[in-house]
């Protein structure tokens, strides 16, 4: 049966997201990692994992967990994992900045923290992907969409085993490799999988379905969109065979870098002409905040994809290039998910307060839940701060970039508090939310906890009632 | 129909969910949610649970049990074969909607967004009788109604049109009420 309820554990999911965000935030608020501290130098390590892991994954998780079941119109399977899964990764990403802490020499703990530390990601991505892949084979054909999140987790798996393997060379056990040197030449297309594949071309898939439905546009055109997953895989592939080059003893320079970030890059004009196209022929026409918010999103997509393949050829240096890949992590990936969040929170909690009243009397829109022009001014603060901060790293201005960072901060943190009052559905009027116990909690959505009012499922507890 | 195969039989047990002083109903909706085209539920429960026989025959499953050792029942829900397919109907449909009366009341819901279409359908469900068809117009599938509509007894039978861009739903009120 066509089926899709909520996912309990989804909220938990972005409440450790932006957890993550913020302490990443504050961090280079505080002047740890680049520009004070090397590219690859633990303390930029630290961050660049709190944002990919903690921030962006979690983030993406939580949504698959709820969208995928709606978007194949089926009941998530094994959603008891969940809850495990996300344990998994905060503890497996705590543990690998834990090591890379004392690979910094902050702390003094063992290094083996860095590979147990991955081991526990490993695991909970691998419980992640298996529920999300026995989501989404459980209906046939398999869909397009379908096929975008099964690269992009197929991009997660080889990102996560590539991931554990450098952190047994860093921590001083790579004697199992042998002569093969994975790092630092692997380090790029680790983050190539990671950020490109997992959340680049998973973001690029459901992009087009949550955004045909939130701005009531046509479908596009499966010819139009196949050319997208297409070229993303060569490039993907690209990077994967960048990544395994060493075990043949071929060393990928920047060209080979380039040449992945160029097939990407042309992948990101044909995805940016469709989402064009969905803008333009909306039928709605009043752009809600979630949709406002994305367009300097992919703003600074455009920008970051068209200028890094240049900047590596050029050998523009670690500014430059560091500046566009942040303008891709924050502004793209970041902003694109923080405009998500607001509309999925709103529109869960909406469905979990208000779905079994309908029909009793009037029920509030789901917009109305969110705070505005409110919203949108942490949105501007946020935005103001990602672009801050691409200008300051491309300079290498350090003190500027801290600054940047404040904004970010104090945006996220602005965010953050909307999120938990649309939770607490604040600004519905008092006499239209429900009884307090009967609203939604914080963290976890209770639909799956309401017991059926139906006839036969009480008479067939108590058959001889 | 030829006997289904062990590979397409899904099995559930509710015994240890009723012990546990549990009302099994949803997991068992839950369980036929999950359950691929043509694949059938066997169910096991401490008692014959006939009352669930007509539930799973309105959406065109039929039912074979036996008694097991201990005063236990087993049941065998399979597919009807060709029931909803030959009607063009989405899984999941009731297959009784060939026999419904014409539609009293038509909605055109293409051009809303979610959840706005689930609204308006529950919203006009409210004004209707029991037995009463209401007919709607949608642009996608509407997977977060279909729950709700079976928690308030509602039956329902939809699929896409020839072009795949407007769903067409059916639904006949079962007689409940929002529950909220």
């Amino acid at each position: 049966m066509p089926m899709a309820s909520l996912s309990r554990w989804t909220m938990s999911y972005f409440a450790a997201a932006l957890a993550f965000l913020l302490a990443a935030e504050a961090l280079a608020v505080a002047g740890i990692g680049y520009p004070a501290a090397g590219l690859s130098e633990p303390a930029t390590l630290i961050l660049v994992h709190l944002v990919a892991i903690g921030w962006l994954s979690l983030a993406m998780a939580g949504a698959l967990l709820q969208f995928v079941p709606v978007l194949v119109s089926r009941p998530l399977a094994f959603p008891k994992l969940a809850l495990p899964a996300l344990f998994m990764l905060a503890i497996g990403l705590v543990l690998l900045c834990t090591g890379f802490a004392t690979l910094a020499g902050w702390i003094d703990a063992p290094l083996d923290l860095m590979p147990l530390g991955a081991v526990f990601l490993l695991c909970g991505f691998s419980l992640l992907g298996f529920m999300l892949v026995a989501t989404l084979l459980s209906t046939r054909p398999v869909a397009l969409f379908a096929r975008f999140v099964l690269t992009g987790l197929a991009c997660l798996a080889i990102t996560a085993l590539s991931g554990t393997a450098f952190s047994t060379i860093l921590s001083g056990r790579s004697g199992w490799l042998g002569p093969v040197a994975l790092l630092p030449g692997g380090l790029p297309f680790h983050a190539l999988l990671g950020l490109g594949g997992w959340l680049g071309l998973i973001a690029f898939g459901v992009s087009y379905r949550l955004f045909v439905m939130f701005m009531i546009a046509p479908e596009p055109p499966a010819r139009r969109v196949r050319p997208v997953l297409l070229v993303s895989g060569l490039g993907l592939a690209l990077a994967f065979a960048g990544l395994v080059a060493p075990f043949a003893s071929f060393e990928p320079g920047a060209r080979w870098i380039a040449a992945v970030l160029v097939v990407l890059a042309a992948a990101g004009l044909f995805y940016g002409r469709d989402i064009l196209a969905l803008y333009r022929a909306r039928r709605r026409k009043a752009l809600e905040i979630n949709m406002l918010a994305s367009i300097p999103a992919f703003i600074a997509l455009g920008f970051g994809l068209a200028l890094l393949p240049a900047a590596i050829l050029a050998h523009a240096g670690d500014g430059p290039v560091a500046a566009l890949v942040f303008l891709i992590a924050f502004g793209w990936l970041g902003g694109l998910t923080l405009a998500q969040l607001v509309k999925i929170v709103s529109f869960v909690t909406w469905l979990e307060t208000y779905a079994p009243r309908l029909g009793r009397g009037p029920a509030p829109r789901v917009g109305d839940l969110v705070a505005m022009p409110r919203t949108g001014r942490w949105f501007l603060l946020s935005y103001g701060g990602v672009l801050l901060g691409a200008a300051t790293l491309a300079i290498e201005a350090a003190a500027g970039f801290r600054l940047a960072m404040v904004l970010c901060l104090i945006g996220t943190a602005g965010l953050m508090v909307e999120l938990v009052q649309i939770r607490r559905l604040s600004e519905i009027k008092a006499a239209d939310r429900p009884p307090a116990h009967e609203r939604p909690q914080l963290l976890a959505t209770r639909a799956e906890e309401r017991r059926p009012v139906h006839v036969e499922a009480r008479s067939l507890a108590h058959p001889r009632a | 129909m030829s006997k289904p195969e062990a590979s397409l039989i899904r099995e559930l047990d509710v015994r240890p969910l009723l012990r546990a002083g549990e009302e099994p109903f949803q997991a068992i909706m839950d369980a036929v949610g999950a359950l691929a085209p043509g694949q059938s539920l066997r169910l096991i429960a401490p008692f014959r649970p006939v009352p669930l026989f007509s539930v799973m025959a309105n959406r065109g499953f039929s039912a074979s049990d036996r008694a097991l050792d201990g005063g236990d029942w087993e049941v065998l829900f399979s597919p009807v074969a060709g029931m909803q397919t030959e009607a063009g109907l989405a899984t999941g449909s009731s297959p009784s909607a060939l026999s419904w009366g014409d539609p009293i009341e038509e909605l055109d819901l293409v051009d809303l967004e979610p959840p706005e279409p689930m609204v308006r359908i529950l919203e006009a469900l409210e004004d209707l009788k029991p037995g009463d068809v209401l007919f709607a117009l949608l642009s996608r599938e509407p997977v977060f109604l279909f729950p709700e509509l079976a928690k308030r007894q509602h039956e329902w039978a939809g699929n896409f049109d020839a072009s795949g861009a407007a769903y067409r739903l059916l639904v006949r009120h079962g007689g409940g009420r929002a529950h909220g």
